[in-house]
């Protein structure tokens, strides 16, 4: 057994490889990590890359893999390139899911019956309420796809993501998203995180290394400790949370991740419920 | 200024934060720091190769500042020049150092010169070093401490480039010293 692996299965490491597709988005949320924008700078990974990703990875030991941006779908190849990825381990694509026309729908099809789930942000039960942080439109849009998705055989979770949420707006949520189609155990609700965008508008919780969960983190930057460490404030990716330049082979950030987690000391992980 | 961002240590990387544990470590450290594993790799190497060892620490900083002014690196120059008179050389032995003076005059013994013109020859010249130089060194010096001094001066060599490179700033502590002291 790796001693990836073994990590793993000893609960000493989580078991996903995150992979930033890219830093571009179709919409510029107020608490963004990354300042993801239409114009914001794209640094695509490339198809190629992530299949070398999700290869070494499975080698190692990994046992999931989780895609990110940006906005993944805006990279007409995702959905072929998860496919391929699947067949060596299980996909989470994380997506504001506002993208799927019937045109974008219909080139889903490589996804279905694969073992590729999708996570689509919704923080609030009203339209106006969503929209004032994510832009407009970006309810109906939602509310529209992810039907449409789940139809197709497409496990969808729900992601909030809020600075807090009374419980009977909480209620009509999750009365949403089962009418979507959405199990409760496929909604998760978590804090904003103070980095990016989130920080100039005084928004989110302050998490440091042991706040948020060790998930080795590829971008065209290098290897994070976590899908919250490769952000971006004004227009510069942050480092704070670097493991190591060099992500071919992955297991020098993998070998580093491991020493690096054998050092830390319990943190807040869990009690912010930053997932 | 330099030419890359140097990460103070609220941008410290994972690998780089020991680097900082102390307070500002400098900015070959904070360039470094840019690619951590390269950091935590170079920083031990650097650390033997310039820190106390068998060699003394004054015939180290007449190698670090010679080599230093032979590669025209202003920022080693500078830093290396407080680092020589802590060290215990002189004015006049740094300045020859620099080249701002003749080495034979401020420069007696038959050891020191004989290091002096080979590091002359190692760090500035091509190919070989002439015969009648590596000679002279051998005939006062062991084989384990030419194995470091040549060592030293390849490690110095890295920063020379690495400093003139990334136009790395000298730190205003060492500006203040090198004007009292009047050696800038």
């Amino acid at each position: 057994m790796s001693a990836v692996a073994e990590a793993v299965a000893e609960g000493k490491l989580p078991g996903r490889v995150w992979m930033y597709a890219d830093y571009h988005c179709n919409l510029a949320c107020t608490y963004c990590l990354t300042e993801s924008a239409p114009k914001a700078p794209r640094r695509v990974i490339g198809r190629e890359r992530m299949l070398e990703i999700a290869g070494e990875a499975a080698e190692l030991g990994f046992t999931d893999l989780g895609v990110t941006g940006g906005e993944p779908f805006l990279l007409r190849w995702l959905p072929e390139a998860l496919a391929e990825m699947s067949e060596r381990l299980p996909v989470l694509v994380l997506t504001n899911g506002t993208l799927f026309t019937r045109r974008r729908l219909a080139e889903l099809a490589p996804l279905v019956q694969r073992d590729v789930a999708m996570q689509i942000s919704l923080d609030r039960p009203d339209p106006d309420d969503n929209d004032e942080m994510r832009g407009p439109e970006n309810f109906r849009k939602v509310v529209d796809a992810v039907p449409k998705l789940v139809d197709k055989g497409i496990k969808v979770r729900i992601a909030t993501t809020v600075e807090s949420i009374e419980d009977a707006e909480l209620d009509r949520l999750c009365a949403l998203h089962r009418e979507l189609g959405v199990p409760d155990e496929d909604h998760i609700v978590r804090p904003i995180v103070r980095r990016g965008r989130a920080l100039d508008h005084d928004l989110g919780v302050v998490a440091h290394q042991v706040d948020v969960p060790a998930e080795l983190t590829v971008t065209v930057d290098g290897a994070f400790w976590s899908p919250f460490g490769p952000t971006v404030h004004d227009g510069v990716v942050d480092t704070d949370l670097l493991i190591t330049r060099t992500t071919r082979p992955l297991s020098t950030a993998a070998n580093a991740m491991l020493r690096l987690t054998g050092e830390l000391p319990e943190g807040d992980d869990v009690a912010l419920n930053i997932r | 200024m330099a030419t890359v961002r140097l990460l103070d240590a609220e941008q410290a990387p994972l690998l780089a934060r020991p680097f900082y544990a102390k307070g500002d470590p400098g900015p070959i450290v904070a360039s470094l720091a840019q690619v951590p594993e390269l950091l935590e790799t170079a920083m031990p190497f650097i650390s033997t190769a310039l820190g106390p060892s068998a060699i003394s620490w004054r015939d180290k900083e007449l190698v670090i500042v010679r080599t230093s002014a032979v590669l025209e690196c202003s920022y080693c120059v500078a830093t290396h020049t407080a680092v020589a008179l802590d060290a215990g050389l002189s004015h006049q032995e740094v300045r020859a150092l620099r080249g701002e003076e003749d080495i034979a005059s401020a420069f007696r013994d038959p050891r020191e010169l004989a290091l002096l013109a080979w590091v002359g020859e190692l760090a500035g010249g091509r190919g070989s070093v002439p015969a009648a130089v590596r000679d002279g060194l051998h005939a006062h010096w062991e084989d384990h401490e030419v194995v470091e001094l040549t060592v030293v001066v390849g490690a110095t060599m890295l920063l020379n480039r690495l400093a003139t490179g990334l136009e790395l700033p000298v730190s205003a502590g060492t500006e203040r010293r090198l004007a009292a002291e009047g050696l800038r």
